[in-house]
């Protein structure tokens, strides 16, 4: 699971270069460099989550649909913003009390996943997060490097 | 276009009321600074607070070290010019808290149960096995913290001239004394429990705020008309700086966050790792209260301009003080005004701390060498670095403009890679490391200092910033590649238990 995840995080790093790169070689920014930037941005974000959250190479399937979930919510609402035509001028729809585009952003990904991400975090704490023996384990491995360190088996 | 704290001098507020009100605030952070001082007794103490703090004054310590005063002041002004793409550099707060819990808060706070550490080069140091990787991210650490502490103190300042009427050398002065008396006696231990207050303090003010700001413009709805009516592009989805710099903005704060010094050592302060459970709901909920005005007093400045309803801002720093005081009671103002100094002097005092220790603990162990007494050197430290940053302020301009731009982007290009991926990765290698945190260093002052001087700029609104993290991480996955059969010899049995934990 996770060389998966590290695979999708450089293949997000990689749109984001893409998309930079693509300002640099047009005189204008290409349409698609800022969906590039969009896609590969919030791939950033959502697998290096997935790739905390996992433990000894798996991935909760509650915690799976919502990552990808979520990366469909903020992708999705980032792209769009960006392909809907504006509608930002005098009598233009408002939703929320603002305009449509820009509704979509701001409430897709500045509200939406507060209502989502900590409650997910939370309920899968003890199942994925951090047990009684991970502390146990970490302890243990203290006690054990002390002794070690006393006898000065451990470099400084 | 670079968020900045505060430039220039904000409007005469010394009125009975408001002094008032401040010199109340001022004698409750002392308060709590002395009975956090008697509490400080070692050099754990001094910098992660004895690693027992609970779950709530976490949260909002933190909260209030990651906003400073940008979110009251910088923040409101940068959206009354630029629209909704300066709501980018805020929205990443509903996806990072989380983000930063899921992939830095259990094995930070695991790192500092295993081995007693108390910084985040000390994290990165443990996890290469390498002294270089840990001394260079305490360079970069201290070379931001530097700039940070002297932008912050410059508004601290300029908030005290103008609540007090100092002038503003004095004011530095003043502001400068009365964080260094609790940072230096308490350290961390006086920052983290006054931080409760002021970030309290903080979220009251915000919320008010929000208030008042909708009630000024009839209401959302309303504010959204009158400037869509009169300026179609300042409400649409990237403001007025377009997509590729809005969402560049997304990408340095959301991924950037897990690479804040003075936020993320924190972790190691908490009592229980356990009470982690909470902290991405409670951490997030006192943003986003905390962020209302940051949003909210920008768009209705605009709408009331754009209405005719006020003059025209001269600067855009404006936007927050001639809010209050043209459309909110003087308490309101006074309250705001003590949020503005709080959100300051929680943010000095956390990189205080972070600088403090770089200087006292990180560099020394670079050197293979070790500080026997870090407790007191690290209070002789911290008056240094405010020292160095109060001079640096008064130069108040140029100078101080240029150091404080760089701050966040130079943190998180060379710190996130290696930290927050390096903690989570085992193909993560030492040169991978030392190489991307390097990539950051060089790529931030670099260019920064071309864009400064106008020598050269990013095209489509760009930063700097945005292009040394993709940079750096670009790097750190490279050579990780090409030094992969490395991999496994840099991690420690501990370090290896905490990462599977």
């Amino acid at each position: 699971m996770k060389r998966l995840l590290v695979r999708l995080l450089v293949l997000s790093i990689g749109l984001i270069v893409a998309a930079y790169g693509a300002i640099f070689i047009y005189p204008t920014s290409p349409a698609w460099a800022p969906i590039a930037l969009a896609v590969g941005v919030n791939g950033v974000v959502i697998t290096l989550m997935a790739v905390g959250a996992t433990r000894h190479d798996t991935l909760p399937k509650s915690l799976v649909w919502t990552f990808v979930g979520l990366f469909l919510l903020c992708a999705g609402a980032f792209v769009i913003a960006l392909v809907l035509p504006p509608q930002e001028g005098p009598g233009g729809r408002l939703f929320l009390g603002l305009p449509l585009r820009t509704a979509i952003v701001l409430y897709g990904v500045g509200v939406v996943p507060i209502a989502v991400l900590p409650f997910a975090y939370a309920l899968t704490f003890e199942s994925s997060t951090l047990s009684e023996d991970d502390l146990v384990r970490v302890r243990e491995a203290r006690a054990s490097m002390r002794v070690r360190d006393e006898a000065g088996g451990r470099l400084a | 276009m670079t968020p900045m704290l505060l430039q220039s001098a904000i409007p005469g507020l010394a009125s009975p009321g408001i002094v008032a009100i401040a010199l109340v605030y001022f004698a409750i952070v002392a308060t709590i600074a002395t009975w956090a001082t008697r509490r400080t007794k070692s050099a754990s103490d001094f910098f992660v607070a004895g690693a027992g703090v609970g779950l709530w004054t976490l949260a909002i310590a933190k909260m209030a070290a990651t906003l400073s005063g940008f979110a009251f002041i910088g923040g409101p002004g940068l959206v009354y010019t630029i629209g909704i793409g300066a709501v980018f550099i805020i929205l990443p707060g509903a996806l990072s808290n989380a983000l930063g819990a899921w992939v830095l808060a259990k094995r930070m706070r695991l790192l500092g149960e295993a081995r007693g550490l108390f910084t985040v080069p000390d994290a990165i140091g443990a996890r290469y096995r390498s002294r270089l990787a840990q001394g260079l991210a305490a360079a970069s650490v201290l070379i931001a913290v530097v700039g940070y502490i002297a932008t912050n103190l410059l508004a601290l300042g300029l908030v005290i001239d103008a609540i007090f009427a100092t002038g503003l050398p004095l004011g530095i002065w003043i502001g400068t004394a009365v964080i260094l008396a609790y940072s230096v006696a308490g350290g961390i231990m006086a920052g983290i429990y006054t931080d409760v207050f002021q970030g309290s303090v903080m979220a009251l003010a915000s919320a008010v705020v929000f208030v008042f700001a909708l009630k000024s413009g009839g209401g959302m709805e309303n504010i959204s008309r009158t400037i869509m009516a009169a300026d179609p592009d300042f409400l649409g989805p990237w403001g007025t700086i377009g997509p590729m710099a809005a969402i560049s903005f997304f990408f340095v704060f959301a991924v950037g966050s897990l690479g804040q010094p003075h936020v993320v050592h924190k972790f190691y302060m908490l009592r229980d790792p356990r009470q982690l459970k909470w902290y991405p709901l409670l951490m997030t909920v006192a943003l986003a209260v905390t962020q209302l005005l940051y949003v909210s007093v920008g768009i209705a400045m605009k709408a009331l301009v754009v209405g005719g309803d006020i003059a025209p801002l001269a600067k855009a720093d404006q936007a927050t003080p001639q809010f209050l005081l043209h459309y909110t009671p003087t308490i309101v103002a006074g309250l705001v005004f003590s949020g503005v100094a709080a959100a300051i002097m929680a943010t000095v005092n956390s990189f205080m701390s972070v600088g403090a220790a770089a200087l006292t603990h990180d560099l020394p162990i670079a050197f293979g060498r070790r500080v026997s007494d870090e407790l007191r050197v690290g209070r002789i430290s911290t008056v240094v670095l405010a020292v160095v940053a109060a001079g640096v302020a008064q130069v108040s301009g140029t100078l101080v403009a240029f150091l404080g731009i760089f701050g966040w982007g130079l943190f998180g290009s060379t710190i996130v890679p290696a930290l927050a991926i390096g903690l989570n990765w085992e193909g993560a290698t030492r040169a991978g490391a030392i190489a991307s945190i390097s990539t950051g260093l060089v790529v931030t002052l670099v260019g920064e200092t071309l864009g400064y001087f106008k020598v050269y700029g990013l095209p489509a609104g760009v930063s700097i910033s945005a292009l040394a993290l993709v940079s750096s991480l670009l790097v750190f996955f490279v050579v990780s590649w090409l030094t992969r059969r490395t991999a496994s010899e840099t991690i420690d049995a501990d370090i290896q238990i905490v990462m599977n934990a």
